[in-house]
């Protein structure tokens, strides 16, 4: 037989003992990983051979605080000369963490690819883009660009998109100048316009 | 439900016996959609909160057996974590029950009961077998009163004397949700492109196996009841509650993180009640009690992302004196209850330790009654207050909610919501005819809405709405109305339909995902006999949906048109040597409609589901 009164009492202390036992976790800071704070388009002339000749040129996209409300974005006009042949190669880099996450891209060859438009590319002869990753694949980390001899204007831009997880095999996803990207699937990771001046 | 004394008041409308078994297999929010006066907010088809009159998430409560669920209900996806099949009862209460359940029962409460334990020697055994046509699921819930591979429910019940008694109970619920792939966007263009589109921009191939974007939730209810009787009168109980709820969510990231959770949360809920029931003679009876909540909250490091709520330690004391006095066809009710709340948070945003400390105190009341007009006609009426302390993402949501192109700012100085409700129900009942309509009005102060500035956030990401959390005063009103005719021995038919008003009275405007006008009705045949209580029944059914013509000014895609669907389902019980076998063939949207459900999140990606042939087994032994 119970005890009555001495089980009823059990249960109130079993209860208390359950309450006493629960209390959040002290909160830790995270680290960010994902954030890119800043694109970076590195420029080398190439000779008629192919070969990378004279200094590299640099031009940044920077957004040091990530996707946040008041943060501003800062993007270097990209100045280049008619007639020639650059190769362009793409760093991205995560500055509040130091991590550099073109690795990653490249890593992840097979889920991800840049597009480059906005007028400089699209509508317009200014500048000619093909990819030239050391892989073969067609991601857009690596590629080469030919500036027309005569462009119609001297004033575009460069709009240059990277997508993830999209369908590589979709019809037309391999034009590096391919306007419904959105058609293959997959989501948006960058999208920056750079002003572009051709001298 | 024996926490405090079944509310006969607010007659409460019950899904239990052949209307559940049809539901066997949906999830809570589906299945609750028979009701008249609820409906679903889902995303996708896998993920649904019920409704009921307009109220969702943190404004509806959900007991399952007594004890309040407290998981993450904050989330627009995120759906109760309760399991239907557990069920042999599921009730909802339309009136505003702050008073006898605490904080945030605005809207209403579901009750979810399991079959009541054997006190004898005895067993029941139950195996569910499902089958569906779209999307090839299957289902299998083997449930036995002491345990089986899958538990749904546990309990033990101990009749110590005719003055104790104790009851324990356990539940688990896990489950791994796959989400549309291609709602999960990168950018505001990503999505203006997706809805323009109108539907995923990949077709996807078939598989059973659930890729990222997913969630993966479980959730742990044990529950201890004891009750001693003081003398004839007067009743002491006590009951404890324990739950843990774990919440993964994963998104499509890059490399090592694709595996590691973006939101990554542990729950733990400790709830306790002391009560008092007394019953007198003189046609008086009450409950008097204390209620306590305590709940702690972490997120697990690791994910990656600066979590989207901080971690907290909530605290939540309630005072509550409920009393009832019945005589004739007269029955009278009335509460009132005290709480008092506090929260403490900390996080870190920005590297920097961000902590606050929020209290919140809170009386509500209720009054109600219950007249028997005549034999066949009663009419109850209800008037509460009740109300809602602001949630943690409504205080500290800031940033970037993955996947909907949204940035979210939460508001530290919300107040509580605040609710006056009031329900009158008519019932009528004679011979073929059953007739119930229920009207209501609820009017919130310091309603919480999630609101777009109109400013949007340019990143290297692309652009992104800047959404914001305000407060207005809000007007709900609105009528449900069901009834049944039996027009021959064989032949019945029903109808049923809710309409909803809700207005941000301040702007004079609208709010975002109110249920539209909608009406289902059918007729059904039944083979049996009459006199044989064994269903062998056919039912043709059809639901009209009207599009919602109230929408606010914003949204980022138009209310979807009106629809109707044509269902049909046929039910049918067989009784072999002592032992039940239940069989269920069921075909939804029998024309394979194309359309969209203005409820449904993802109205925005996709259509909602279409034809699907369901097969039903079960068997009692």
């Amino acid at each position: 037989m119970f005890n009555s009164k001495k089980s009823f009492l059990y249960a109130i202390v079993f209860a208390a003992f359950g309450f006493t036992a629960c209390e959040s976790d002290d909160p830790e800071p995270e680290n960010d990983g994902e954030v890119i704070t800043d694109v970076i388009l590195n420029f080398q002339e190439l000779n008629a051979a192919g070969t990378p000749i004279g200094a590299i040129v640099s031009f940044k996209a920077s957004d040091p605080q990530g996707i946040e409300v008041g943060s501003t974005t800062t993007i270097d006009n990209v100045t280049l000369t008619k007639g020639k042949t650059y190769q362009m190669k793409i760093e991205v880099l995560n500055s509040i963490e130091n991590e550099d996450i073109t690795k990653e891209i490249l890593e992840e060859g097979d889920e991800h690819q840049f597009y480059f438009l906005g007028t400089a590319f699209v509508g317009s002869n200014i500048l000619t883009y093909t990819y030239a990753d050391p892989s073969g694949e067609l991601i857009g980390l690596e590629g080469k660009v030919v500036i027309a001899q005569s462009p119609g204007f001297n004033n575009a831009n460069m709009r240059i998109v990277l997508r993830h997880d999209l369908d590589k095999n979709f019809p037309g996803a391999s034009n590096p100048n391919f306007e419904n990207f959105v058609q293959a699937g997959g989501e948006t990771d960058l999208d920056v316009v750079f002003p572009l001046i051709v001298q | 439900m024996d926490i405090v004394m079944r509310c006969k008041l607010l007659l409460p409308s019950p899904l239990y016996g052949d209307a559940l078994m049809e539901a066997r297999g949906e999830n809570l929010g589906e299945s609750l959609k028979r009701i008249a006066g609820v409906t679903t907010f889902s995303t996708g088809n896998t993920i649904s909160k019920p409704v009921i009159h307009g109220m969702h998430s943190n404004r509806i409560m959900i007991l399952n057996n007594g004890i309040r669920l407290e998981g993450q209900q904050w989330g627009a996806e995120h759906a109760p974590e309760i399991d239907p099949f557990l069920a042999d009862e599921i009730t909802v209460i339309k009136g505003a029950e702050t008073v006898r359940y605490g904080p945030e029962a605005m809207g209403g409460v579901i009750l979810v009961n399991p079959a009541p334990l054997f006190t004898k020697k005895q067993s029941l055994t139950e195996l569910n077998l499902l089958g569906g046509s779209n999307s090839q699921m299957g289902n299998i819930a083997l449930s036995h009163s002491g345990g089986s591979g899958k538990i749904k429910g546990l309990g033990y019940r101990v009749q110590g004397s005719a003055k104790l008694g104790i009851e324990t109970y356990y539940s688990f619920f896990n489950t791994s949700i796959g989400i549309l792939r291609d709602a999960h966007t990168g950018n505001l263009s990503d999505l203006e492109n997706i809805i323009q589109n109108g539907r995923p921009f990949t077709d996807g191939s078939f598989t059973y196996a659930i890729d990222n974007p997913k969630q993966v939730v479980s959730h742990h209810l044990a529950k201890l009841k004891s009750h001693y009787h003081l003398n004839e009168n007067w009743k002491l109980n006590a009951q404890y509650g324990f739950q843990l709820n774990l919440r993964e969510e994963y998104d499509r990231r890059r490399g090592d993180l694709n595996d590691k959770p973006s939101l990554d949360l542990q729950l733990y809920t400790n709830t306790l009640d002391l009560f008092l029931d007394h019953t007198h003679n003189n046609e008086f009876s009450g409950t008097w009690g204390v209620n306590l909540i305590q709940q702690a909250n972490s997120n697990i490091p690791g994910t990656g992302i600066t979590p989207l709520i901080p971690n907290y330690d909530m605290f939540n004391l309630g005072f509550y004196l409920l009393e009832k006095y019945s005589k004739g066809p007269v029955e009278l009710e009335g509460g009132l209850r005290f709480d008092t709340r506090s929260i403490r948070t900390a996080r870190y945003l920005n590297n920097e330790l961000q902590q606050a400390d929020l209290n919140y105190q809170n009386f509500s009341a209720f009054i109600g009654g219950l007249f028997q007009l005549s034999p066949t006609l009663s009419l109850s009426s209800n008037l509460g207050s009740a109300w809602r302390p602001p949630n943690v993402n409504e205080l500290f949501s800031q940033g970037l909610h993955h996947g909907a192109a949204a940035i979210e700012i939460g508001d530290p100085n919300l107040n509580s919501e605040k609710s006056f409700k009031w329900v009158n129900e008519l019932e009528y009942d004679f011979k073929k005819l059953n007739l119930t309509v229920t009207g209501y009005a609820n009017q919130i102060q310091n309603y919480i809405y999630i609101n777009p500035t109109g400013e949007n956030v340019v990143s290297l990401r692309g652009t992104f709405n800047v959404y914001e959390y305000l407060q207005a005063t809000a007007f709900f009103y609105g009528f449900d109305f069901a009834g049944s005719y039996q027009f021959t021995e064989n032949l019945s038919g029903y109808a049923k339909g809710s309409i909803i008003r809700a207005k941000n009275t301040d702007d004079n405007n609208y709010f975002p995902f109110i249920p539209s006008d909608r009406m289902d009705w059918g007729i059904a045949y039944n083979f049996g006999k009459s006199a044989s209580k064994q269903a062998n029944k056919l039912t043709l059914s059809n639901l009209l949906v009207a599009k919602q013509k109230r929408e606010p000014d914003f949204d980022i895609a138009a209310a979807p048109p009106a629809y109707a669907l044509f269902n049909l389902a046929y039910q049918r019980e067989i009784h072999l040597k002592g032992n039940k076998l239940n069989l269920g063939l069921q075909v939804q949207n029998l024309f394979n409609t194309s359309y969209k459900e203005y409820m449904n999140r993802f109205r925005y990606f996709t259509d909602d589901i279409g034809r699907n042939i369901l097969l039903k087994i079960n068997y009692q032994f």
